[in-house]
């Protein structure tokens, strides 16, 4: 059940009018509903930050930058090495940074892919085994992170079912440009060439595919299957392509869902902590931001930690506002769509 | 062009929704299916349109003669209606139109120009000329589906098929609308079959009925024959309101269907005949040029009357007096019967 | 609604790609599970999840995670209820923050609630804290220290490294799930009813119990087994609370990745069986939940 999202059908309304509220109930359960949600989520989120800029702001942005010495300064050996020690976690930190969001890059427009596809088949059409798909698509929320990880360490691994074929393949960073004939590119974190599966940022990919694999396809299938068949028949009785039905009318009917499935799945997969780790391997290169945070906590390095950590929880409230908007966005479009296409 | 269909069967599971229809419709004519909910009229459109396959077994869907069961929706050129118009929802009223024509092929794509001047003339046909930039949320029910029928029209179908065009509407645009769609057809000819519930509306329009019951097609006729010499008692009781009388008959027990209207009320015996029988008006309701009297007879059955006006004021007719009445005609027996 | 099978173009390619993405991706890893925890011999197996260590996580993760459920099950319904009720200032802020459990990353939740409860974190050591914090604000405005120091010391939580501290994340991961399925059922509520019953003299506590409360229960079960299942397979953010002490402060997910990382696949595989197990199970009754709330409101 991992981050399985519920339809987004809770917008608030107005108050109705209901009989008076007893005063006191009225009182102790306001606040203590206030108190809950202060102490579980506001606080904590504060924390966040305050932990994050607390050698100010020169030490956090020390974390991605650390200090420069002036050329002619004269630096003793400890100063040295402090520097350079600080310039190594700094380089770790953007590969970290690099390498979520190659994986993100990676796995979202696969996810994208399969849940329009997904969306596609199960909504248009009915056949034998439908509602069945349906609940398999859904599989991966019930499924611990670190159980999501350890399938593919059972699949891919050295001793795994397909070990030896895995351990033997070798490819090339995808986004290397190498395999269409480029020396050049953008690695972003991939870096070089792997052979192997589990340890290696392909088995993150495989991971995070997995845990974000129901995002888009469940965000867009109640929406599909209350629209209907009707206006993609009418696309097509107009002599309309498959294709350019699907893009030009049922992709714009769904994309305030489409891209609120998106964004679920591009936060999940920036997130993703246990099935990641399970295929990490524990080693610096496949070191994500989350896997990132666990290590400089480990470290003791408590600032540099929530200074990693104070991005993603941006991301977290970028997705919240996001998520609103959309709501917001989809709300004003619904009542014009009324009476028109209600059945 | 033509349309024939020979022996269409479907069925959902072990639901028959049509059973055996056969249908030929002429090229130009203005064809109504009309049936109770749940007859099988939306069904027969969709067969007829490809958006649905009949059952194996079933005849062929002829199109001018040339079997089109295995063309695909989009190859048979026809123009489909919808129920709720499916107008495309982020497109505005000329885009809508438009879609048709720029999503042919290339070779047969008009231009750009051709298109503006196109959807222009559409838009005037269905008089919605200054609405182009409009989306469908901001239309009225009968524009909208006034911009449906242009939107199928623009790709030059060569049937059109309608599935309850005015359903959705309210009883005034309602009866516009079909006056207007009469005329459109009269002018543009096109083959066209449209699905209602509405035997007014279908009597009114078109220039064969087909009435549907239960899968079957019932009778298959013009407007007049359908009202005037209704083929089964479904059809009859279909098409308006009725009286039901049970007697003997000269071959065993039968029952017949008289409209209303057919009913005549005398004052004395003489007037009315050998065969007149005694009512008590029980209830007086006034209804503009028609009056509705109800007649309940000597063995409790009630019989309901439609007298013109005029008549009406010349009988005189007050509530609690006994009258007699006789049937106008004889075409509706259903069975040899005798009062 | 009719279907149609054959005129909308597509079926083959989308149904035959969801079926190839779904088999390879989820359905043959999860089959390489069953094979693996298949492999061993049921006694085996069943001297693995017995194994002192293991029982000792999987009754962690269960008392843990019951616990955080139970505290959801009753704030949950509270804030539920209060965001649909009643109007209070930053009402709704209140309401959107409640999603922020599922946008979060797990490791930045466990790192920012391990420090909080910290011994000398803000609420770990909330009372010192408190004390401190009002002494420095009457500082400010000249007076002396207004609290002797250590007057608050009673009122602590240092929850990190102990039991109170993965209760305290799996409540926090939990925590949209009993609001997000009950709210829907509460919004759809008519108060009409109430006002009805009120005229003829009911008790709101009575009407709560017998009428309000009735329609919202399915839907407050399946939310609390929701929690429940997540919290039973949560990691990411129960290590950094969590002492992670093996047999006693290890949760079952954490025993897994220990196996792992000591390459024992075979245990490692069969304490996930047990795991994906449970959640298959919750999964099954929130199903038999919804169908018969389903039936039952066709009935009623
Ligand atoms: N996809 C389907 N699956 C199963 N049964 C169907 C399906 N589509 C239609 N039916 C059934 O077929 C019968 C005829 O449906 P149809 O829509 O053709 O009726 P109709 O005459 O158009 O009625 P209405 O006037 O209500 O539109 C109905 O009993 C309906 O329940
Ligand atoms: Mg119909």
């Amino acid at each position: 059940m991992a981050g399985a999202p519920i339809a987004a059908k809770t917008a608030l309304g107005p108050i109705k009018p209901a009989p008076p509220p007893h005063p006191v109930a009225r009182t102790v359960l306001v606040t203590l509903a206030v108190s809950f949600l202060t102490i579980f989520i506001l606080v904590p989120l504060v924390n966040v930050f305050v932990q994050a800029f607390a050698k100010g702001l020169d030490g956090y942005l020390a974390v991605f930058w650390p200090p420069q010495p002036a050329p002619e300064q004269v630096l003793s050996v400890v100063q040295q090495r402090k520097l350079a020690e600080a310039a190594v976690q700094a380089g770790r930190t953007w590969h970290a940074i690099g390498l979520t969001l190659s994986v993100a890059a990676i796995v979202v427009p696969l996810n994208i892919c399969f849940g329009l596809a997904a969306a596609w088949a199960t909504t248009k059409f009915n056949f034998r085994g439908r509602a069945l798909l349906i609940s398999l698509i859904d599989l991966p929320f019930s499924v611990s992170p670190v159980v999501a990880g350890l399938v593919f360490v059972l699949l891919l691994g050295r001793n795994g079912i397909f070990g030896d074929w895995a351990t033997h393949l070798t490819w090339i960073d995808p986004f290397s440009l190498r395999w269409v004939g480029f020396e050049a590119g953008f690695p972003l974190a991939f870096e070089r060439d792997y052979s192997g599966v589990i340890f290696t940022p392909l088995a993150i990919v495989l991971a995070s595919v997995f845990v974000t694999f129901p995002f888009v396809a469940r965000s867009l299938t109640p929406l599909m299957e209350s629209q209907g068949t009707d206006e993609e028949l009418a696309a097509l009785s107009l002599g309309a392509s498959g294709w350019r039905t699907f893009f030009k009318i049922t992709v714009p009917n769904v994309k305030w869902a489409l891209l609120y499935g998106v964004i679920l799945c591009t936060a999940r997969a920036f997130g993703e902590f246990g099935a990641v780790s399970v295929v990490s391997g524990h080693v610096d290169v496949n070191d994500t931001m989350p896997l990132r945070i666990e290590k400089l906590w480990n470290e003791y390095n408590n600032q540099a930690a929530f200074t990693v950590a104070s991005v993603l929880a941006l991301l977290a409230v970028f997705t919240l506002v996001a998520k609103a908007a959309i709501e917001w966005k989809a709300a004003r479009d619904l009542p014009q769509n009324q009476g028109h296409s209600s059945q | 062009m033509t349309i024939e269909i020979r022996n269409i069967s479907k069925s959902y599971g072990d639901n028959k929704i049509l059973q055996n229809i056969d249908l030929k419709i002429e090229s130009g004519e203005l064809v109504a299916l009309l049936g109770p909910s749940g007859s099988g009229k939306t069904t027969l459109l969709r067969v007829i349109a490809g958006i649905e396959q009949a059952d194996e077994g079933s005849g062929p869907v002829l199109f001018d003669d040339v079997d089109v069961s295995d063309v695909d929706l989009g190859k048979r050129r026809i123009g489909f209606v919808f129920q709720h118009y499916a107008l495309f929802k982020h497109m505005n009223v000329f885009e809508n139109i438009a879609f048709g024509l720029r999503a042919k092929p290339r070779r047969e794509r008009p231009g750009e120009a051709q298109i503006r001047e196109k959807v222009q003339t559409l838009l005037d046909l269905i008089q919605l000329g200054n609405m182009a930039q409009r989306y469908p949320s901001q239309l009225s029910g009968g524009q909208r589906q006034r911009v449906a029928l242009a939107r199928a029209l623009a790709v030059e179908p060569r049937v059109l098929l309608l599935d309850e065009p005015f359903g959705a509407l309210d009883a005034t645009v309602r009866r516009e609308l079909r006056r207007w769609l009469r005329r459109l057809h009269d002018t543009i000819h096109v083959t066209t079959i449209f699905v209602t519930h509405d035997q007014e509306e279908a009597l009114e329009v078109s220039d064969r009925v087909a009435v549907m019951n239960a899968g079957r097609i019932e009778q298959y006729a013009p407007p007049q024959e359908v009202y005037e010499k209704p083929a089964s008692p479904f059809v009859f009781k279909f098409l308006g309101n009725y009286n039901l009388f049970h007697g003997r008959g000269q071959s065993g027990d039968g029952a017949a269907l008289v409209r209303p209207h057919d009913i005549v009320i005398h004052r004395d015996r003489d007037s009315a005949g050998p065969d007149a029988r005694l009512g008590l008006v029980s209830h007086i309701g006034f209804g503009g040029p028609v009056v509705k009297v109800e007649l309940e007879t000597e063995d409790k059955t009630h019989v309901d009357v439609e007298v013109t006006t005029p008549t009406f004021n010349d009988l005189a007719l007050k509530r609690g007096e006994t009258v007699w009445f006789a049937l106008r005609t004889q075409q509706e027996y259903e069975y040899d019967f005798v009062i | 609604m009719s279907r149609t099978h054959r005129v909308i173009p597509g079926l083959p390619l989308t149904l035959g790609y969801t079926l190839f993405y779904l088999s390879a991706l989820v359905l043959l890893p999860l089959a390489a599970l069953a094979l693996k925890a298949g492999q061993m011999s049921a006694p085996e197996f069943f001297r693995v999840i017995t194994d002192p260590v293991v029982t000792a996580s999987l009754r962690l993760t269960f008392f843990a995670s019951t616990l955080a459920a139970l505290i959801n099950a009753v704030f949950g319904l509270i804030v539920a209820w209060s965001l649909v009720r009643y109007d209070f200032p930053l009402r709704r802020l209140f309401d959107a923050v409640i999603d922020f459990p599922f946008a979060l990353p797990t490791a930045v939740a466990g790192l920012t609630f391990a420090n909080l409860f910290l011994k000398d974190g803000w609420l770990g050591g909330f009372g010192p804290r408190l004390v401190e914090g009002v002494n420095a604000l009457a500082g400010l405005t000249g007076a002396g220290p207004l609290l002797p120091s250590g007057a608050l010391d009673w009122l602590t939580f240092p929850y990190t490294g102990q039991t109170g501290g993965i209760v305290i994340v799996l409540v926090f991961v939990g925590l949209p799930f009993v609001v997000r399925t009950v709210q829907p059922v509460l919004l759809e509520w008519d108060p009409e009813y109430e006002i009805a019953a009120r005229s003829l003299g009911a008790k709101p506590a009575t009407i709560f119990a017998r009428v309000i409360f009735p329609e919202i229960a399915p839907a407050w079960v399946s939310g609390v087994a929701l929690a429940f299942a997540r919290a039973v397979g949560e990691y990411g953010s129960v290590i950094f609370i969590a002492a992670n002490i093996p047999g006693r402060s290890q949760i079952a997910p954490l025993q897994i990745v220990t196996r792992l990382d000591d390459f024992q696949y075979a245990q490692a595989s069969a304490i996930g069986v047990v795991l994906l197990a449970i959640s298959l199970l919750i999964l099954l009754v929130i199903n038999g939940l919804e169908s018969f709330s389903r039936r039952h409101e066709r009935t009623a």
